[in-house]
């Protein structure tokens, strides 16, 4: 697995208090892996050590191959969206994406073309030349985003870059980092599980300031291994589906939820063959509401976090 | 190489932003003015002054301020007084016969000047770290280039408002005194302009530097007004205990450390001392601003 970043037994102490506490991750090149976590689990501080604004008491950090931060080697390649930041309030959007590009080693042409772009990207194109101070906290957030994305940088963190938006911003600033999803590295932290969901491959639970589990989203949440039908009654002859499923898994019916849990391995049997088989079984003893693959993340942060 | 280009890029923004923000206006505003009205009421004082040593030595008076100044110059009581403001024979021999306007500007100008840095330079850096904006800058260059950046913008805004200050100063000196104050004293204001710039550096130095040191902008202002005064004490300490006798021997390396031992070069009149002023002062600034710096590369943004 080729590496876009590499974080080794990270330490990082406020005090006595211990936020990254050993904490060891990699992050696949080209993937967009998602930070989950409880509050003061360490996802913020692992993100701004990183950047290099904090300093780690211990361990090792690999960006981009080129070891830790450092300014002449990752400048340009490398962007964050930190939380609790403030812009400049008196600056104006074109002109300060401008600079950060120029800053990126981007020609003055280039820069301002790409902050244009960007801005457009977070539909703010109508608000380039008006102060930071005179928008909403809803369009600096925004701005906060594009910011990351100036001259195309290899590896992007973004800390809760979908906090603030309205819905209508939000699903915008989904689709856009889901666009971006092969062209460039990017992190993200966040509470809201289903986005993380939607827009990461991979994803790390950190809790206490370690990571306690890292695998593909499809992984975690069993897409490849879990069927669930919810059923509007209980099967009349549980035996004759269990028949049908053969020796490609196993079922188990909850009578509370009224779900058909059906556990399976993708590699015996595709999911799609397994529903061909199942359906008519089961609307042949009652009606079927909905069939969902796997668990929800959310579910599985829950079961995981207890 | 990068990192030079990177200095400028931020010393450029930083000009742009100081004066589009205002504040740095208002402040440069209030040097201007502060310039003006010290101008105007040095100008007043002067010709009172005239006036009484003119009755005292029996000159004839004059209703232009300025106009019996050559006399003065000549005159015992009046030397006196200037070689004890000056504190050296030295600069007292190269300020001699000078016009009163140049005198009055380059006093006015290094007086006011550390009040002016404080007012222009002590927050721009606090203000960024405590905002959090620093952060959109730290992951696209060094923290040293920022600083320098910062450092160079102050100290460039400050030769900026010495510049607007001198012309001001001198339409004053030019509508009180007419005649009196020629345009042959532009030139001469002009260099004392560049030498109470060159005054600013360590000031620039020292205020920037103890504003890394807090993300706090009331802070880092009131660090600055201490340090000011700091620094006055020390100089008083080092003028008044200076028998190099026991303790005082280290005195003079102290004073060697602040400003103030070297003000005085800067207002001789040959290149010599000038230059070694010149060098020790600026010395003197990239020294503390490199002692914050030592310390704001090693803390957490």
């Amino acid at each position: 697995m080729i590496t876009a970043l590499e974080v080794t037994n990270l330490v990082k102490c406020y005090g006595k208090r211990r936020a990254l506490d050993g904490l060891t991750l990699r992050i696949p090149r080209y993937s967009v892996t998602g930070l989950v976590g409880s509050n003061g689990a360490g996802k913020t501080t692992l993100m701004m050590t990183v950047a290099g604004f904090l300093n780690p008491n211990s361990g090792q950090i690999n960006l981009l191959g080129n070891g830790p931060f450092d300014a002449d080697v990752h400048g340009g390649r490398f962007a964050i969206l930190p939380q609790d930041s403030e812009l400049p309030l008196t600056s104006c959007p074109l002109e300060l994406l401008t600079h950060y590009g120029r800053l990126q080693g981007l020609s003055l042409q280039a820069a301002k073309k790409s902050a244009s772009d960007m801005l457009e990207a977070v539909n703010l194109g109508d608000r380039a030349n008006s102060p930071i101070r005179s928008l909403s906290h809803g369009m600096r957030k925004r701005i906060m985003a594009a910011q990351c994305f100036i001259g195309n940088p290899e590896l992007i963190l973004l800390d809760e870059p979908l906090n603030g938006l309205d819905p209508r911003e939000a699903a915008r600033m989904r689709s856009f980092i889901a666009k971006r999803r092969t062209e460039q590295t990017i992190v993200i932290s966040s509470h809201n599980l289903n986005d993380i969901e939607q827009l990461c491959d991979h994803v790390a639970f950190v809790e206490h300031g370690k990571t306690v589990r890292f695998a593909p989203v499809d992984k975690i949440t069993n897409k490849a291994s879990i069927l669930v039908y919810t059923l509007t009654g209980a099967p009349s002859d549980l035996p004759a589906l269990e028949h049908v499923l053969g020796e490609n898994g196993t079922l188990k019916f909850n009578p509370e939820t009224h779900t058909l849990t059906c556990h399976y391995a993708e590699q015996a049997i595709p999911a799609a063959e397994l529903n061909q088989r199942m359906i008519p079984s089961i609307l042949s003893q009652c009606g079927l509401v909905t069939i969902t693959q796997g668990s929800t993340l959310e579910e599985e942060y829950l079961k995981q976090s207890g | 190489m990068t990192q030079f280009i990177h200095v400028w890029r931020m010393t450029c923004y930083e000009w742009f932003d100081a004066l589009r923000s205002r504040r740095a206006l208002v402040a440069l505003l209030l040097y201007m003015a502060t310039s003006v009205g010290t101008m105007y009421w040095s100008i007043s004082l002067l010709q009172k002054v005239e006036k009484e040593l003119a009755s005292v030595l029996l000159l004839p008076a004059s209703e232009n301020p300025g106009a019996i100044a050559t006399t003065l110059w000549k005159s015992k009581p009046f030397q006196d007084i200037m070689r004890r403001v000056s504190k050296s024979n030295q600069v007292f021999n190269d300020i001699q016969g000078k016009n009163p306007v140049e005198l009055i500007y380059a006093w006015l100008s290094f007086f006011y000047m550390p009040l002016l840095v404080v007012l222009i330079a002590a927050n721009r850096i606090p203000e960024e770290m405590g905002s959090g904006a620093v952060r959109y800058i730290a992951f696209r260059t060094s923290r040293g280039a920022w600083v320098l950046g910062k450092f160079f913008g102050q100290i460039s805004l400050i030769a900026l408002a010495v510049i607007i200050s001198g012309i001001c100063a001198y339409g004053v000196a030019r509508w009180r005194l007419g005649r009196y104050a020629p345009i042959e004293i532009v030139w001469n204001m002009a260099f004392w302009a560049v030498r109470a710039w060159i005054y600013s550096i360590p000031f620039v130095g020292l205020i920037m530097g103890l504003s890394l040191f807090t993300k706090s902008a009331s802070k880092s202002t009131i660090f600055g007004i201490l340090s000011l005064v700091g620094l006055a004490i020390i100089t008083g300490i080092t003028t008044f205990f200076k028998s190099g006798q026991g303790w005082q021997v280290i005195l003079p390396y102290l004073a060697a450390l602040f400003p103030s031992d070297y003000e005085m070069l800067l207002w001789r009149s040959s290149a010599q001392p000038l230059i070694t002023g010149s060098i020790f002062l600026v010395t003197l600034g990239f020294t503390y601003l490199g002692i914050g710096y030592f310390f704001f590369k090693k803390r957490d943004l």
